[in-house]
Protein backbone atom coordinates (compact mmCIF):
# COMPACT_ATOMS: atom_id res chain seq x y z
CA UNK A 1 0.00 0.00 0.00
CA UNK A 2 1.07 3.25 -0.82
CA UNK A 3 2.15 6.10 1.76
CA UNK A 4 1.33 8.19 -0.62
CA UNK A 5 -2.54 8.84 -0.15
CA UNK A 6 -4.96 11.62 -1.46
CA UNK A 7 -5.15 12.85 2.20
CA UNK A 8 -1.18 12.82 1.99
CA UNK A 9 -1.36 14.56 -1.31
CA UNK A 10 -3.76 17.31 -0.46
CA UNK A 11 -0.85 18.46 2.37
CA UNK A 12 1.09 20.30 -0.29
CA UNK A 13 0.50 23.59 -0.43
CA UNK A 14 -0.83 24.06 3.40
CA UNK A 15 0.81 27.39 5.27
CA UNK A 16 0.80 28.28 8.41
CA UNK A 17 1.31 31.79 9.02
CA UNK A 18 2.86 33.30 12.79
CA UNK A 19 3.66 36.22 14.24
CA UNK A 20 5.81 36.85 16.97
CA UNK A 21 3.87 38.87 20.15
CA UNK A 22 6.98 40.99 20.50
CA UNK A 23 10.01 42.06 18.81
CA UNK A 24 12.92 39.46 18.53
CA UNK A 25 15.08 41.64 21.45
CA UNK A 26 18.95 41.56 21.77
CA UNK A 27 18.53 39.44 25.22
CA UNK A 28 17.55 36.46 22.69
CA UNK A 29 20.53 36.92 20.45
CA UNK A 30 23.04 37.27 23.84
CA UNK A 31 20.84 33.89 25.85
CA UNK A 32 21.52 31.67 22.63
CA UNK A 33 25.45 32.42 22.21
CA UNK A 34 25.93 31.81 26.03
CA UNK A 35 23.93 28.43 25.45
CA UNK A 36 25.64 27.37 22.62
CA UNK A 37 29.60 28.25 23.75
CA UNK A 38 29.71 31.25 21.13
CA UNK A 39 30.86 34.33 22.66
CA UNK A 40 31.34 36.32 19.94
CA UNK A 41 31.00 40.02 20.68
CA UNK A 42 28.46 40.96 17.74
CA UNK A 43 25.92 39.22 20.04
CA UNK A 44 26.66 41.34 23.44
CA UNK A 45 28.85 44.36 22.78
CA UNK A 46 27.28 46.99 20.78
CA UNK A 47 29.87 49.06 20.60
CA UNK A 48 32.29 46.20 18.86
CA UNK A 49 29.20 45.55 16.68
CA UNK A 50 28.46 49.49 15.73
CA UNK A 51 32.85 49.24 14.52
CA UNK A 52 31.89 46.90 12.45
CA UNK A 53 29.16 48.81 10.86
CA UNK A 54 26.31 47.17 12.49
CA UNK A 55 23.77 49.34 13.66
CA UNK A 56 24.05 47.36 16.94
CA UNK A 57 23.95 43.63 18.50
CA UNK A 58 22.39 40.88 16.57
CA UNK A 59 21.49 37.33 17.10
CA UNK A 60 23.66 34.54 15.76
CA UNK A 61 22.52 33.42 12.36
CA UNK A 62 20.65 30.57 12.99
CA UNK A 63 19.14 31.48 15.60
CA UNK A 64 15.73 32.80 13.68
CA UNK A 65 15.65 29.02 12.07
CA UNK A 66 15.92 27.83 15.70
CA UNK A 67 13.53 29.50 18.19
CA UNK A 68 10.20 28.79 18.76
CA UNK A 69 9.59 32.42 20.37
CA UNK A 70 7.53 33.72 17.22
CA UNK A 71 4.67 31.17 17.63
CA UNK A 72 2.90 31.90 20.61
CA UNK A 73 1.54 27.98 21.08
CA UNK A 74 0.98 26.45 24.15
CA UNK A 75 3.47 23.43 24.99
CA UNK A 76 2.18 20.08 24.08
CA UNK A 77 2.02 16.88 26.07
CA UNK A 78 5.67 16.55 25.71
CA UNK A 79 6.97 20.08 25.98
CA UNK A 80 7.01 21.16 22.64
CA UNK A 81 5.38 25.12 21.60
CA UNK A 82 6.88 25.37 17.86
CA UNK A 83 5.24 24.79 14.54
CA UNK A 84 4.66 21.27 13.35
CA UNK A 85 2.48 19.96 10.63
CA UNK A 86 0.86 17.08 13.20
CA UNK A 87 1.38 14.80 10.78
CA UNK A 88 0.54 11.45 11.84
CA UNK A 89 1.73 8.64 9.18
CA UNK A 90 0.60 5.09 10.58
CA UNK A 91 3.21 2.71 10.49
CA UNK A 92 6.54 4.95 10.36
CA UNK A 93 8.77 6.05 11.81
CA UNK A 94 9.94 10.14 11.55
CA UNK A 95 12.88 12.02 10.93
CA UNK A 96 14.95 14.98 10.02
CA UNK A 97 16.59 15.17 6.65
CA UNK A 98 18.03 18.35 6.59
CA UNK A 99 17.96 22.11 6.46
CA UNK A 100 19.02 24.83 3.80
CA UNK A 101 18.68 28.04 5.23
CA UNK A 102 19.17 31.47 3.13
CA UNK A 103 19.63 34.28 5.49
CA UNK A 104 19.50 37.88 3.95
CA UNK A 105 20.42 40.32 6.97
CA UNK A 106 20.94 40.00 10.59
CA UNK A 107 18.15 39.99 12.68
CA UNK A 108 18.11 43.22 14.66
CA UNK A 109 16.56 43.26 18.23
CA UNK A 110 14.11 45.48 17.32
CA UNK A 111 12.37 43.00 14.42
CA UNK A 112 9.09 41.50 14.89
CA UNK A 113 9.58 38.37 12.99
CA UNK A 114 6.83 36.61 11.11
CA UNK A 115 7.26 33.10 9.72
CA UNK A 116 5.48 31.64 7.26
CA UNK A 117 5.63 27.68 6.62
CA UNK A 118 4.12 26.11 3.60
CA UNK A 119 4.21 22.40 2.30
CA UNK A 120 6.02 22.30 -0.74
CA UNK A 121 6.37 18.94 -2.04
CA UNK A 122 5.27 15.21 -0.78
CA UNK A 123 6.76 12.25 -2.77
CA UNK A 124 7.17 8.39 -2.14
CA UNK A 125 10.33 6.79 -2.64
CA UNK A 126 11.72 3.35 -1.65
CA UNK A 127 14.95 2.49 0.31
CA UNK A 128 17.79 0.52 -0.64
CA UNK A 129 16.48 -1.76 2.46
CA UNK A 130 13.29 -2.04 0.91
CA UNK A 131 10.97 -0.02 3.24
CA UNK A 132 8.64 2.71 1.56
CA UNK A 133 9.45 6.70 2.62
CA UNK A 134 7.60 9.99 2.45
CA UNK A 135 9.26 13.09 2.14
CA UNK A 136 7.68 16.15 3.26
CA UNK A 137 9.25 19.28 2.02
CA UNK A 138 8.41 22.47 3.46
CA UNK A 139 9.89 26.56 3.61
CA UNK A 140 9.70 28.47 6.40
CA UNK A 141 9.99 32.19 5.28
CA UNK A 142 11.13 34.77 7.81
CA UNK A 143 9.93 38.33 7.59
CA UNK A 144 10.11 41.73 9.91
CA UNK A 145 7.04 44.15 10.26
CA UNK A 146 8.00 46.25 7.45
CA UNK A 147 8.10 42.83 5.26
CA UNK A 148 11.72 43.05 4.83
CA UNK A 149 12.93 39.53 4.21
CA UNK A 150 15.12 38.03 6.63
CA UNK A 151 15.83 34.55 5.91
CA UNK A 152 14.56 31.04 4.37
CA UNK A 153 14.64 27.65 5.78
CA UNK A 154 14.02 24.60 3.49
CA UNK A 155 13.62 21.72 5.57
CA UNK A 156 13.19 17.97 4.95
CA UNK A 157 11.16 15.72 7.22
CA UNK A 158 11.29 11.76 6.11
CA UNK A 159 8.46 9.07 6.99
CA UNK A 160 10.22 5.80 7.05
CA UNK A 161 7.63 2.43 6.66
CA UNK A 162 8.36 0.52 9.25
CA UNK A 163 7.43 -2.59 6.66
CA UNK A 164 9.65 -3.51 3.73
CA UNK A 165 7.20 -3.26 0.87
CA UNK A 166 5.99 -6.48 -0.40
CA UNK B 1 37.01 33.76 20.47
CA UNK B 2 37.19 37.19 22.65
CA UNK B 3 37.76 40.36 20.95
CA UNK B 4 41.14 41.06 22.55
CA UNK B 5 42.63 37.86 20.70
CA UNK B 6 40.81 37.19 17.86
CA UNK B 7 43.07 37.38 14.75
CA UNK B 8 40.65 36.51 11.22
CA UNK B 9 42.13 34.47 8.03
CA UNK B 10 42.99 37.03 5.49
CA UNK B 11 40.12 37.36 2.87
CA UNK B 12 42.65 37.89 0.34
CA UNK B 13 44.50 35.08 0.84
CA UNK B 14 41.92 32.33 0.84
CA UNK B 15 42.52 29.43 -1.66
CA UNK B 16 40.45 26.07 -2.88
CA UNK B 17 41.39 23.02 -0.35
CA UNK B 18 42.21 25.65 2.86
CA UNK B 19 41.24 23.86 5.88
CA UNK B 20 38.99 25.69 8.33
CA UNK B 21 40.09 25.53 11.78
CA UNK B 22 37.96 22.69 13.31
CA UNK B 23 35.59 24.26 16.73
CA UNK B 24 34.69 21.04 19.09
CA UNK B 25 32.47 21.52 21.29
CA UNK B 26 31.38 18.95 24.33
CA UNK B 27 27.58 19.08 24.97
CA UNK B 28 26.82 18.57 28.23
CA UNK B 29 23.03 18.41 29.70
CA UNK B 30 23.28 21.58 31.14
CA UNK B 31 24.05 23.35 27.65
CA UNK B 32 21.02 21.61 26.17
CA UNK B 33 18.74 22.59 29.25
CA UNK B 34 19.93 26.27 28.30
CA UNK B 35 19.59 25.41 24.84
CA UNK B 36 16.13 24.45 25.29
CA UNK B 37 15.55 27.86 26.96
CA UNK B 38 16.57 29.79 24.13
CA UNK B 39 15.07 28.57 21.65
CA UNK B 40 11.95 28.13 23.45
CA UNK B 41 11.64 24.05 22.30
CA UNK B 42 11.36 22.13 25.68
CA UNK B 43 10.96 18.95 24.44
CA UNK B 44 11.19 16.02 26.93
CA UNK B 45 14.02 14.50 23.90
CA UNK B 46 15.97 17.09 25.78
CA UNK B 47 16.73 17.00 29.04
CA UNK B 48 14.04 14.83 30.46
CA UNK B 49 16.44 11.05 31.26
CA UNK B 50 13.34 9.44 32.56
CA UNK B 51 11.27 10.18 29.38
CA UNK B 52 14.66 8.97 27.25
CA UNK B 53 15.07 5.92 29.04
CA UNK B 54 11.25 5.20 28.52
CA UNK B 55 11.82 5.37 24.84
CA UNK B 56 14.76 3.10 25.16
CA UNK B 57 17.34 5.77 23.73
CA UNK B 58 21.30 6.15 25.48
CA UNK B 59 20.38 9.40 26.30
CA UNK B 60 18.62 12.90 26.00
CA UNK B 61 18.80 14.00 22.39
CA UNK B 62 20.90 16.95 20.94
CA UNK B 63 18.48 19.04 18.92
CA UNK B 64 20.30 18.75 15.76
CA UNK B 65 19.56 22.36 15.02
CA UNK B 66 22.96 22.69 17.07
CA UNK B 67 24.73 21.64 14.41
CA UNK B 68 23.80 24.79 11.83
CA UNK B 69 24.75 27.49 14.95
CA UNK B 70 28.20 25.71 15.61
CA UNK B 71 28.98 25.23 11.60
CA UNK B 72 28.13 29.44 11.98
CA UNK B 73 30.39 29.95 14.39
CA UNK B 74 33.04 28.08 13.48
CA UNK B 75 32.94 29.93 10.04
CA UNK B 76 32.28 33.13 11.89
CA UNK B 77 35.68 33.07 14.06
CA UNK B 78 37.42 31.65 11.17
CA UNK B 79 36.37 34.92 9.12
CA UNK B 80 35.94 37.52 11.73
CA UNK B 81 33.16 39.88 12.06
CA UNK B 82 33.56 41.20 8.20
CA UNK B 83 31.71 38.22 6.76
CA UNK B 84 28.10 37.15 6.51
CA UNK B 85 27.36 33.48 6.20
CA UNK B 86 24.50 33.70 3.08
CA UNK B 87 23.61 29.80 2.53
CA UNK B 88 24.08 27.09 4.74
CA UNK B 89 23.03 23.31 3.76
CA UNK B 90 23.15 20.14 5.75
CA UNK B 91 22.01 16.75 6.42
CA UNK B 92 21.52 14.99 9.46
CA UNK B 93 23.23 11.45 9.71
CA UNK B 94 22.75 10.06 13.32
CA UNK B 95 21.14 11.45 16.90
CA UNK B 96 24.13 12.84 18.78
CA UNK B 97 23.54 12.62 22.85
CA UNK B 98 24.31 14.23 25.90
CA UNK B 99 27.43 14.57 27.04
CA UNK B 100 29.10 13.84 23.62
CA UNK B 101 31.53 16.12 21.69
CA UNK B 102 31.57 16.82 18.09
CA UNK B 103 33.94 18.55 15.61
CA UNK B 104 33.23 20.87 13.21
CA UNK B 105 35.88 20.51 10.08
CA UNK B 106 35.31 21.91 6.49
CA UNK B 107 37.43 23.12 3.59
CA UNK B 108 37.31 25.95 0.90
CA UNK B 109 35.57 24.41 -2.40
CA UNK B 110 35.22 27.68 -4.45
CA UNK B 111 36.41 31.12 -4.38
CA UNK B 112 35.09 34.01 -6.01
CA UNK B 113 35.44 37.65 -5.84
CA UNK B 114 33.68 38.60 -2.67
CA UNK B 115 32.41 34.91 -1.59
CA UNK B 116 33.70 31.58 -0.68
CA UNK B 117 32.10 28.03 -0.92
CA UNK B 118 32.71 25.50 1.76
CA UNK B 119 32.42 22.32 2.54
CA UNK B 120 31.73 20.84 5.94
CA UNK B 121 30.96 18.11 8.24
CA UNK B 122 30.09 17.45 11.91
CA UNK B 123 31.11 14.58 13.83
CA UNK B 124 31.31 13.22 17.04
CA UNK B 125 34.65 12.61 18.62
CA UNK B 126 35.31 8.83 19.49
CA UNK B 127 37.02 7.70 22.40
CA UNK B 128 40.51 7.59 20.72
CA UNK B 129 39.96 11.14 19.73
CA UNK B 130 39.39 10.13 15.73
CA UNK B 131 35.88 10.94 13.85
CA UNK B 132 33.32 8.83 15.31
CA UNK B 133 29.76 8.74 13.37
CA UNK B 134 28.51 11.61 11.29
CA UNK B 135 26.57 13.93 13.29
CA UNK B 136 25.77 15.70 9.86
CA UNK B 137 27.26 15.53 6.30
CA UNK B 138 27.52 16.54 4.03
CA UNK B 139 26.97 20.14 4.82
CA UNK B 140 28.21 23.25 3.28
CA UNK B 141 28.08 27.03 2.81
CA UNK B 142 28.20 30.13 1.08
CA UNK B 143 30.08 33.21 2.66
CA UNK B 144 29.96 36.62 1.89
CA UNK B 145 33.50 38.56 2.52
CA UNK B 146 34.23 41.70 3.47
CA UNK B 147 30.89 42.85 4.46
CA UNK B 148 29.47 42.36 8.46
CA UNK B 149 25.67 41.77 7.06
CA UNK B 150 23.73 40.30 3.65
CA UNK B 151 22.02 41.72 0.87
CA UNK B 152 19.15 42.26 2.27
CA UNK B 153 20.10 44.83 4.61
CA UNK B 154 19.82 48.59 4.32
CA UNK B 155 22.77 50.36 2.68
Amino acid sequence: MSLLTDEVRALEGQTRVYTAPEPFGAAAGRYFGLAIGDDNPLYSDPDYARAQGLAGVTAPLTLVCETNQYAGLPMDAEGYAGHTWQLDIPGTRQVRGGNKYTFHRRIRPEDVVTATWRITSVTEKVTGSGNQMLIVGSTATYTNQEDELLAENAETIIFVGLEKKA
Amino acid sequence: MSEATASFADHAAIAVGDVIPPLERTITLTDMVAYAGATWDWHKLHYDTAYVAEKKLPGPIVDGQVFGALLVEMLQDWLGPQSFVRELEFTFRNLVFAGETLRCAGTVTEVGEDRISVSMSVVVVAEDGSDGRAAAAPASAVVLLGTPDGPGAPA
